[in-house]
């Protein structure tokens, strides 16, 4: 939970926290360590203070004495006050001695002296009542007294401070040692406590810099290349890193649709052009077949043209029809083959052919037509109605009587298509055959005719292989071929 | 690749964490010893102690003999038991102050009873006098303060001491076979008191035989006087041809100052020592022979005494004044055998 807390917070943030966490230990521990060492400080000062104690002790006492003598030499007022003043300050001092009987040599020391220090005040004070009264004998008798318990305590004091400078200069000595080994000690909790922060330091700076880290390296990955192979970086926090960890990812999967969109742009573009390739071979194919089989159309044009015009100088109508059927029929072949036309167009170019043919074979072959006219703006690729009525007049018919060969073209509507039929009553298509070309199986040559392979070829390219085609047949009973054309790929 | 990267790191970072805590707990532990380190200093400064109800004062003609320091322990462990403290007044300070400067702190710093070893000064008498009027007080040990209004008297016996010296000085004629002997007794001119009394006693033990005793003054007065005096007297008797068969000692450093004496002079088998005290010197002198006999003080009777007075003086107000503690008498009989601090038993 914190740790997530401390991931989710922000960089400048995080490195505030880590130098204020480890600044704040190294302060704790200095604070601490100052204190206790100014605690051992104040003892080591402390060590010689009852000297000092003891040697105000013995001030007060000689002034008590000086005014003491003063008063008793010269009954001075000033003597006085500094007697009374000096007291007064010695019963503060006195309170710092011990008065209790011990077995500590000083201790029982300070006692004999704050016992004597007592007796003498006690003495003092009864000279000065007698120098009041005036009673000579016995103020000298009290101050000889009193003179004597001040050497007494003069010597004690001298004693116990010797004794107690030996002992404090002991503890000094003791303290001082002690001391070095609290510094040595406190420059060990000192290093310990540095070592800590800096790994610390490590630790925290680490966690804020290892993403930035990853995410560099991805950025090295994908700038050599093939960023398709790099994946996306894990987020652990919800700091900047993070924010850009994540846009680096969102960046990183639109790099790598984006690729995607073109590769399969590319091989649409070069399925399109693989199509189209094949459309113009097709188209080149069965025109190479029309100027094989037959002269060439513009001279052929002109010659039709000039027999026309000398068959209409000579009157002979008929002869003029026929041959401008033929030379429309061959003038549809040369314009129209690279192009779609209207159903109507190829209607026409049926019907030229057919008059053509009844001429040549004299009325035998009987043509019908059966057309949804509302169809006939329909486009559809051009030449592929009359090769498949060549088909059925050349392969259906042929082995009929002379009259009895008939052949329908049928135009109509059905399910949202354009269906346009040939059929005929010839002796029909064996079931052999009408398989195979289906399955594109029979090359031209053995088929019947240029027509269908061709026409089935460039209507699945053109109408992208879907089922347009259709070929049916008995045995003696006739082929039904069948194209039929979506309306909505017709451009009608 | 990336993963194990991560798990790496995650490792790292858990050890350096482990590390940090362990530095943490580390740093803990050490602030928590350094704080009783700190602590510790002070208690450097303060040294036990214990606190007594009552302080006696013991106050000796010589502090610095051994007979002074022997009684002076035993007064202070058999005090402890019985919860008094004995201190020995003007002990330890840089100045030496006489007797009756001694006597004059005890009294000034108010102690609850005083241990003294007496003398017959008008100025020791006084000092009593002036402690009994403090409501301290006094009893005289070894030696009494017999004008002074002192409290009670722990006596050694000396009358006892001179008869024993006498009984040994005879049993050596009878050792030597020769019909005279002659002995010298060295006084300290100190105590008038004691050493008299044993004197006195000597000589009327010595009354009307063949044992001549002649008595030398000893001059204690500063420390190194005693052995000088005692060589200055052997090479005066020695020039007058005229050693002494016996040289009776009447104290610790006397004793040990002749034994000195005569090994220098090369005087041993010539003459012997009567001696006082149980030293080690004087017990070893006694294996060699150069010592033929020497008389150990009852310390912890003197001891038990002393205490016992004082504390029911304390108590009740009432005891008795007179007590006598006995003397324990070592020759090559029993030196062997004799152990200086187990004579509480004995006594």
């Amino acid at each position: 939970m914190k740790a997530s807390f401390f991931a989710n917070m922000k960089i400048s943030r995080k490195l505030v926290a880590v130098f204020l966490a480890t600044s704040l230990i190294a302060m704790g521990v200095n604070i601490f360590i100052y204190f206790n060492l100014n605690q051992a400080l104040d003892k080591i000062n402390s060590v010689f203070a009852s000297n000092i104690s003891l040697n105000e002790l013995s001030d007060t006492l000689n002034k008590i004495h000086t005014g003491l003598t003063g008063y008793l030499e010269t009954k001075g007022t000033d003597d006085l006050e500094l007697y009374y003043a000096s007291e007064q300050r010695m019963h503060m001092q006195m309170r710092s001695l011990n008065s209790s009987v011990s077995d500590n040599g000083v201790r029982l020391a300070e006692r004999d002296m704050y016992n004597m220090l007592e007796t003498y005040l006690k003495t003092a004070d009864e000279a000065v009542l007698a120098k009041r009264g005036r009673n000579i004998d016995e103020y000298i008798e009290k101050y000889n007294e009193c003179s004597r318990i001040k050497d007494y305590l003069n010597t004690y004091i001298y004693s116990v401070n010797n004794e107690q400078f030996k002992t404090n200069s002991e503890n000094y000595m003791a303290l001082i040692n002690s001391l070095r080994y609290t510094e040595i000690m406190s420059v060990l909790i000192f290093a310990v406590a540095s070592v800590m922060n800096v790994l610390l330091i490590i630790i925290l700076t680490s966690t804020i810099t290892r993403p930035l880290t990853r995410l560099s390296a991805k950025a090295d990955e994908i700038s050599q290349g093939s960023p398709e192979n790099v994946e996306p970086l894990e987020v652990y926090s919800e700091d900047e890193v993070g924010k850009v960890t994540r846009a680096f990812n969102e960046m990183l999967a639109s790099i790598k649709d984006y690729i995607a969109r073109i590769r399969t742009q590319l091989i649409t573009q070069s399925e399109m052009k693989e199509k189209n390739l094949l459309m113009e071979t097709h188209l080149k194919d069965a025109q190479l077949k029309y100027l094989q089989s037959q002269i060439n159309p513009h001279f052929l044009f002109n010659t039709l043209n000039a027999g026309a015009q000398l068959a209409m100088m000579e009157g002979a109508d008929r002869t003029v029809e026929y041959i401008r059927n033929m030379a429309d029929f061959f003038r549809y072949n040369v314009k129209k083959s690279s192009e779609t036309v209207k159903l109507s167009e190829e209607i026409e170019l049926v019907d030229s052919y057919m008059y053509i043919l009844n001429v040549r074979y004299a009325g035998e072959i009987l043509f019908e037509k059966d057309i949804d006219e509302s169809l006939l703006g329909v486009m559809v690729p051009s030449m592929i109605i009359q090769p498949l009525v060549e088909n059925s007049i050349k392969y259906g018919i042929k082995d009929l009587e002379p009259g009895e060969g008939k052949v329908t073209l049928s135009v109509y509507r059905e399910d949202k298509m354009c269906c346009i039929r040939v059929s005929d009553n010839g002796i029909g298509t064996d079931e052999e055959i009408i398989e195979k070309i289906m399955n594109h199986e029979k090359k031209p040559s053995e088929t019947r005719g240029v027509g269908i392979t061709n026409v089935m070829s460039r209507l699945d390219l053109y109408y992208n292989n879907k089922e347009v085609f259709e070929m049916k047949s008995r045995k003696n009973e006739g082929t039904h071929v069948t194209i039929k054309i979506p309306l909505e790929d017709a451009n009608v | 690749m990336e993963k194990m990267r991560v798990s790496r790191n995650r490792i790292m970072v858990t050890i350096l964490a482990g590390i940090v805590l362990v530095l943490f707990f580390a740093t803990v532990a050490g602030l928590i010893y350094y704080r009783g380190m700190i602590r510790s200093l002070g208690k450097v400064q303060e040294e036990a102690s214990v606190v007594y109800p009552r302080l006696y004062a013991y106050i000796a003609e010589d502090p610095d003999s051994q007979l002074s320091k022997r009684i002076y322990k035993e007064i202070t462990e058999y005090a402890q038991e019985n919860g008094c403290y004995v201190e020995m007044t003007g002990q330890n300070l840089t100045k030496t102050y006489s007797k009756a400067d001694r006597i004059n702190i005890a009294i000034s710093s108010k102690v609850d009873g005083i241990i003294l070893e007496g003398d017959n000064s008008e100025e020791t008498s006084a000092l009593c006098k002036k402690a009994m009027d403090n409501g301290i007080p006094v009893v005289t040990v070894m030696s009494d303060c017999e004008e002074s209004s002192r409290t009670s008297f722990v006596n050694l016996n000396n009358v006892d001491l001179g008869k024993e010296y006498g009984r040994q000085l005879a049993k050596l004629r009878g050792e030597k076979g020769t019909i005279s002997l002659k002995a010298v007794i060295l006084l300290d001119n100190d105590t008038k008191n004691s050493d008299d009394t044993v004197y006195r006693s000597i000589m009327a033990y010595l009354n009307g035989s063949t044992i001549s005793l002649s008595s030398y003054t000893v001059d204690t007065s500063t420390p190194f006087a005693t052995e000088e005096n005692i060589m200055k007297k052997l090479d005066e008797l020695d020039r007058q041809n005229n050693i002494p068969d016996v040289i009776i000692c009447l104290n610790d450093r006397t004793t040990e100052s002749t034994i000195q004496c005569i090994v220098e002079k090369n005087l041993v088998g010539k003459t012997t020592v009567l001696g006082y005290y149980d030293s080690e010197p004087i017990l070893k002198s006694i294996e060699k022979g150069s010592v033929y006999a020497t008389f150990a003080v009852e310390a912890n009777t003197i001891a038990k005494q002393c205490i016992n007075t004082l504390n029911e003086y304390n108590d009740t107000g009432n005891v008795s004044n007179y007590m006598t503690a006995g003397f324990i008498k070592i020759d090559k009989t029993n030196v062997a055998t004799y152990d200086p601090e187990g004579d509480r038993n004995e006594g």
